[in-house]
């Protein structure tokens, strides 16, 4: 299958989050490999996932799972070789698969090559691509958003006698975006893979590229001129390619950095993703419509990505101090779930295996405007393990069957980058792609229907979106509507059957057709329209006028 | 359990769609529409600063504005304007509006007991009633209120208020010393427009068969305070503030008050006869929140007018006086009316006394209890007048000492009212 000439396509992507670590290891070294990723890429496409998002592969100390890079023009060699990544990227593309990968703009590896130079010496050509300050004085206020590790966004280099400003971990020293020297060098290496092929970028941590005394240190309009700057060349050279911007900030400041179509092609919707789980735990839908009557509508040729779950904690930091509380009260009740603002728990796990509550939010998660992305695993319902440290333990091997590893690799069992979750709930014995296979109403026998629903049309990934608003506050119902495409979606996100009445007036004489089954419901009329619905169940009805 | 056929289709539709809460505020009113609809917006705020994560719902009833009724059913759950995020609060959950209209004449009555319903319906663990001044002023005492019953297990909720020495006299000098030297528990406002109470109350009360009886549809809150201390369910009283003036800024009429309170009160001696005859003394009931003083500026009161009032009240009222008091003391109270103005005085004991003596003569229904509440007014007065001459130049806490002591009489002298109440008719010629 040939890649579809659109160079929308993103709005019409299903993205499959991963790690070539986690994903499957071919020459039995514990560790996931590129030529296993190759191997499972039918999986993908099975799935009904058009997109790949691959978390860092390149050289690293992996102290931050990847994101400190120390050499941004070639593979991990615990991953494999360039090669293997040009071999992947051909695969995936005769799949019809987009690839998408990170670059990390904002800061370096203190193991790269720049920042030892820089360090070395204050007269080193390099010196000036980091930030450096004779004290730690500089940017005061300037929020610390590693809370749990770090104490400052200054760290002292004994080497050369100076701090340098980092505002992740210690060991990832900020670049210097106001020397245009590191622009060029990020365009550089952009065009390095831009050229093999892959198909976008996720920019990670780009709110924060650039300092100003006096100010947050994000979102500045320097900030947003380096983005414009980016784009313009990837227009010009690479039509058809994506940024992604991961911008963990409220959806008004997130707007900004679409600009006027002229910045980010799309960005993550942070702060929808907790109110998810919030409204289904409180049975109600305020938080979700709060927070969507609160986003700014965006350029046509922009879009939202949102998610569920991925690599990183449930991020807590786009909600209030009450809301972060209830959070945490209802979905971290352990304190080893949580890590700096946020939970550090897979899907299942938090939905406390309840099937129905997967269903609904992944359901959500379909059918909410946006460019969904499924994290690796949860499509399985795959378990987490909150004692390994750090996030680790939403990062361990993929499960592929009940055999050895679970499938991931033929290494001794204590070779792996990780133990595999082999509890008696969520272990791989139990939990496996294999297993689910066999069976149609198996988790992902229905994620793939899913799927396939939302990909049959084309409303759900670029068609407007308006709530229903009716009395009973724990159903949530919202028409999405492309020229004739019209689709009503109810959810009714509380653990007790729900009736509601639903004013669909606008709507008369329309004939509601379940979409998983096919079926007709009765025509709309003149009256409220009745729905009764079981627990955390939801319809999907497209509307249609005969 | 509620009789579900009480309630209209569209409050029932409401109750659907709200489902089942934690809190139920219920804001009871004859006032109008826009009044309401401030009302609720304030009960609304208190709540969402207050219960960020229970279900709550505020449930209007009214029966004069049915039909602008549904314009803020729904509400809190990011409609245009109603965005928390924006307002700074906090609310987890959407707050529900729901609002309850009547076909027929509304009451205070039916609307406590559609309150009530819908508390039963909802399942609500804690219910509030407001009153829409109150609501609009003091948005933080449905809080107050609430948390005792909510968070504590109390069973019934009184508020008490920081008042001018001359305001509330006649829950100082009559309600308050009376309801705590018969009911044994030491209340001061069970007749108020604001209290709470938690849902094993509320359903009990719900399916008491006195909803027909006039009494509880005019003044229901005291009838419900009474049912919980004579059910020994558990009460306290919580510290609210400044009693707001009412907004009209005149109160209503005399006659009217001391029928639906007084009125009410002798009722309910009679309702609940049993309970009172057997309790003896009185016990205090736990007091939340900071106490406010009693204030003491200086007020204008016509004075001469109500004590002109009271001297024709017994003279005039003479024949239907000595039908409802003894001869004592109907005497002892010409001869306070015979005095001159400063050296008037009603004793406690005189006052204490004849109100028993009502209270027994409308048990044995010697004459129209209308007429026999109607009768009292003019009393009333006189007492007033005579409460204000001995406190005027006094500091609060004398006052209070002295409110003490009028409670004290009222329990000294209960035997005497058993006694009469025990009685036989006596005929007078």
């Amino acid at each position: 299958m040939a890649l579809q000439e659109d160079n929308l396509w993103y709005k019409d992507a299903v993205i499959y989050q991963t790690h070539v670590r986690a994903f499957c290891d071919s020459n039995g070294d514990g560790i996931g490999d590129f030529v296993g990723l190759t191997q499972r890429l039918d999986y993908l496409q099975e799935l009904g996932t058009n997109t790949v998002w691959l978390l860092p592969f390149y050289p690293s100390p992996l102290r931050d799972d990847g994101y400190d890079i120390a050499d941004y023009t070639t593979v991990h060699p615990s991953y494999g070789t360039l090669d293997d990544f040009k071999a992947f990227l051909t695969a995936a593309h005769n799949r019809g698969l987009r690839v998408i990968i990170e670059m990390v703009m904002n800061h370096t590896s203190d193991q790269h090559p720049w920042f030892q130079e820089a360090r070395s010496s204050r007269d080193n050509p390099k010196r000036d691509w980091y930030v450096w300050s004779d004290t730690d004085t500089k940017y005061q206020g300037v929020r610390i958003i590693f809370i749990d590790t770090e104490l400052s966004n200054w760290t002292w280099d004994p080497v050369s006698k100076s701090y340098y400003w980092h505002r992740f971990f210690s060991h990832q020293p900020d670049l210097n975006f106001d020397n245009p020297a590191v622009f060029e060098a990020m365009w550089e290496i952009m065009r390095f893979w831009l050229d093999m092929g892959v198909d976008g970028f996720r920019l990670d941590a780009v709110p924060y590229l650039v300092e100003r005394e006096g100010t947050s240190c994000e979102n500045l309009p320097e900030t947003h001129a380096i983005i414009k700057q980016v784009r313009k060349r990837l227009d010009e050279f690479y039509p058809g390619r994506m940024l992604l911007a991961e911008a963990n900030q409220w959806p008004a400041d997130v707007r900004a950095y679409f600009g006027d179509g002229d910045e980010f092609h799309t960005a993550f919707h942070f702060p929808l993703m907790p109110r998810m789980f919030m409204a289904v735990k409180l049975e109600d839908r305020k938080p979700i419509i709060e927070i969507l009557d609160q986003t700014p509508p965006i350029p046509e040729n922009c879009q939202w990505c949102i998610f569920l779950r991925n690599h990183d904690e449930l991020t807590l930091e786009m909600v209030t101090d009450i809301e972060r509380d209830y959070m945490y009260d209802e979905y971290a009740t352990d304190k080893t779930m949580r890590i700096n603002l946020g939970i550090r728990r897979r899907l299942a796990p938090m939905m406390e295996n309840d099937r129905r509550r997967i269903e609904l939010l992944n359901g959500l998660l379909m059918s909410m405007p946006g460019t969904p992305i499924v994290y690796y695993g949860d499509e399985i319902g795959m378990g987490d393990n909150i004692y390994l440290g750090d996030r680790n333990g939403v990062r361990t091997p993929m499960q592929w069957n009940g055999g050895t590893n679970a499938g991931f690799s033929f290494a001794d069992p204590e070779r792996l980058y990780s133990p595999l979750i082999s509890n008696s709930v969520y272990g791989y014995q139990v939990v496996n792609v294999d297993s689910q296979r066999r069976f149609g109403h198996s988790l992902l026998s229905w994620m793939k229907a899913l799927i396939k629903t939302r990909n049959s049309y084309r409303v759900f990934s670029r068609g407007t979106m308006e709530f229903l608003r009716p009395s009973n506050h724990r159903v949530l119902a919202y028409i999405r509507e492309l020229g004739n495409e019209k689709i009503l979606i109810v959810n009714n996100l509380s653990s007790s059957a729900q009736a509601v009445e639903l004013d669909v007036q606008r709507y008369k004489g329309y004939i509601p057709i379940e979409m998983f089954g096919r079926n007709l419901f009765p025509r709309f009329g003149d009256l409220p329209y009745l729905l009764t619905l079981g627990p955390y169940q939801f319809y999907w009805f497209r509307l249609r006028r005969i | 359990m509620a009789d579900e056929t009480f309630l209209s289709d569209d409050l029932l539709r409401q109750l659907m769609s709200v489902g089942e809460v934690d809190l139920l505020v219920g804001i009871l009113s004859h006032s109008s529409a826009n009044t309401m609809r401030r009302a609720a917006h304030s009960v609304e705020k208190s709540l969402q600063q207050n219960f960020v994560r229970q279900r709550v719902a505020i449930i209007s009833v009214d029966g004069g504005t049915a039909e602008d009724s549904d314009s803020d059913e729904h509400s809190g759950d990011g409609q245009p304007g109603n965005n928390s995020y924006s307002k700074g609060l906090n609310s987890l959950r959407t707050i529900h509006r729901i609002t309850a209209g009547f076909n027929g004449a509304p009451s205070p009555g039916l609307a406590l007991r559609t309150i009530l319903s819908s508390s039963d319906l909802l399942r609500a663990k804690a219910c509030a009633v407001v009153s829409p001044a109150t609501s609009s002023t003091a948005p933080e005492w449905v809080a107050n209120l609430l948390r005792p019953a909510f968070r504590d297990s109390f069973d019934f909720v009184a508020p008490l208020y920081s008042r001018h020495k001359f305001q509330g006299l006649l829950a100082r000098n009559l309600l308050y010393p009376m309801t705590r030297a018969l009911f044994g528990r030491r209340i001061r406002e069970l007749y108020s427009d604001e209290w709470a109470f938690s849902s094993r109350l509320g359903s009990y009360c719900l399916n008491e068969d006195v909803w027909h009886e006039e009494p509880v549809r005019s003044r229901p809150e005291a009838w419900m305070g009474v049912s919980a201390i004579t059910s020994d369910f558990r009460c306290c009283q919580v510290y609210l503030g400044e009693k707001p003036p009412p907004p009209d800024g005149a109160g209503p009429d005399l006659v009217e008050v001391l029928r639906q309170t007084v009125g009410n009160l002798f009722w309910l001696l009679e309702t609940h006869e049993q309970s009172w005859m057997e309790r003896k003394d009185s016990e205090p009931v736990p007091t939340f929140g900071p106490e406010h003083a009693v204030t003491a500026e200086p007020m204008e009161i016509n004075r001469a007018r109500m004590i002109e009032m009271f001297q024709t009240g017994v003279k005039e009222l003479e024949p239907i006086l000595k039908s409802i008091l003894s001869n004592e003391t109907l005497a002892g109270i010409q001869s306070v009316a015979a005095l001159d103005q400063h050296s008037f005085r009603f004793s406690a004991e005189l006052w204490v006394t004849m109100l028993y003596e009502f209270a027994a003569s409308y048990h044995h229904s010697v004459i129209n209890r209308d007429h026999l509440v109607q009768a009292l007014v003019p009393l009333y007065r006189g007492k007033i007048y005579s409460f204000i001459e001995e406190y005027s130049d006094t500091s609060a806490r004398e006052m209070e000492a002295a409110s003490e002591n009028l409670c004290l009489e009222f329990e000294r002298q209960k035997p005497y009212l058993t006694e009469k109440w025990k009685a036989g008719v006596e005929v007078k010629s």
